[in-house]
């Protein structure tokens, strides 16, 4: 009973591991595709402005 | 880049799945070792994530040396996103390995032929991502590709140390097959499928990560061309 204990460890600090790991990738996609979002939108009024004014 | 979404989705639920089912066979299905009891069963995340530690570094190696022969940055991309990738996995094993060791060798540590190559595998590796971080943009790939090349040779030395030195860490892969009973055996190779998909998932994901770094700099490009 005793060494439960370290295999509860074992796999918590395991899947804290990979959960954290796979959290701050989702969190840095998740910047990531709405900062692609805003410049392709940036870049589409500027196109929108371009033909507007010729 | 729309299609990867789409079949990345189905793969991550399926790596879900598996990992459910693995959870199942460790602490279900898998027999209690009549020696070391139920702190064997660090086994089953210990193995496997030490073998998917090698597979990134060789991943790392291959994409290294396509890189410095085609000079393609997407072989670069892959390169570094799997010694990342394979740095978590080496983590994974210097922290489960301790674990187990202390009930079963009475120390935390000990300067064993397979721990100590394990710790300099993983000196190795963070050293490339620092060096990485250190170096500037137009020498980062070439310099990461040669020390990626170079930091492989660490592998068949941890690999094989158990072989090459007197050892006290359990041998479990001999020459006859798999050293456990049957149950076991088939529990091990469950959880290693699993972890393998769970692998290629965060390895997949982390490279899409990249790719939309360098989608941003290109769009970046477009636009300050136009500005001027």
């Amino acid at each position: 009973m005793d060494n439960s204990i370290y295999l509860f460890a074992a796999f918590s600090i395991t899947w804290s591991i990979i959960f954290v790991y796979i959290f701050r990738l989702f969190r840095t996609q998740t910047a990531l595709n709405d900062q692609i979002n805003k410049i392709k939108k940036a870049l589409q009024d500027n196109i929108d402005l371009d033909v507007s004014d010729s | 880049m729309k299609r990867t979404p789409t079949l990345l989705i189905p793969f991550q639920l399926l790596t879900y799945v598996l990992m459910l089912f693995a959870l199942y066979t460790i602490f279900i299905y898998a027999p209690v070792e009549k020696t070391m009891g139920v702190i064997q069963k660090i086994f089953y995340i210990h193995v496997p994530a030490a073998f998917l530690a090698y597979l990134a570094f060789f991943i790392t190696f291959i994409a290294s040396i396509f890189y410095l022969y085609r000079k393609d940055s997407r072989w670069d991309t892959v390169a570094h996103c799997a010694v990342e990738t394979g740095v978590i996995f080496c983590t994974i094993v210097l922290i489960t390995g301790p674990i187990w060791a202390k009930p079963i060798w009475n120390v935390w540590w000990t300067w064993d032929p397979r721990l100590t190559t394990t710790l300099i595998l993983w000196f190795t590796y963070v050293a490339y991502l620092m060096l990485r971080r250190a170096v500037k943009e137009n020498q980062r790939a070439n310099l990461a590709a040669v020390f990626g090349i170079i930091g492989f040779l660490n592998v068949p030395i941890t690999f094989f140390s158990i072989r090459l030195w007197r050892t006290i860490h359990p041998v479990v892969i001999t020459s006859r097959g798999l050293n456990m009973s049957g149950p076991m055996k088939l529990s091990l190779i469950i959880t290693f499928i699993a972890f393998c998909f769970l692998f290629f998932s965060m390895l997949i994901s982390r490279i899409r990560l990249e790719r939309s770094k360098m989608h941003i700099e290109e769009l970046k490009e477009i636009m300050d061309d136009m500005n001027f």
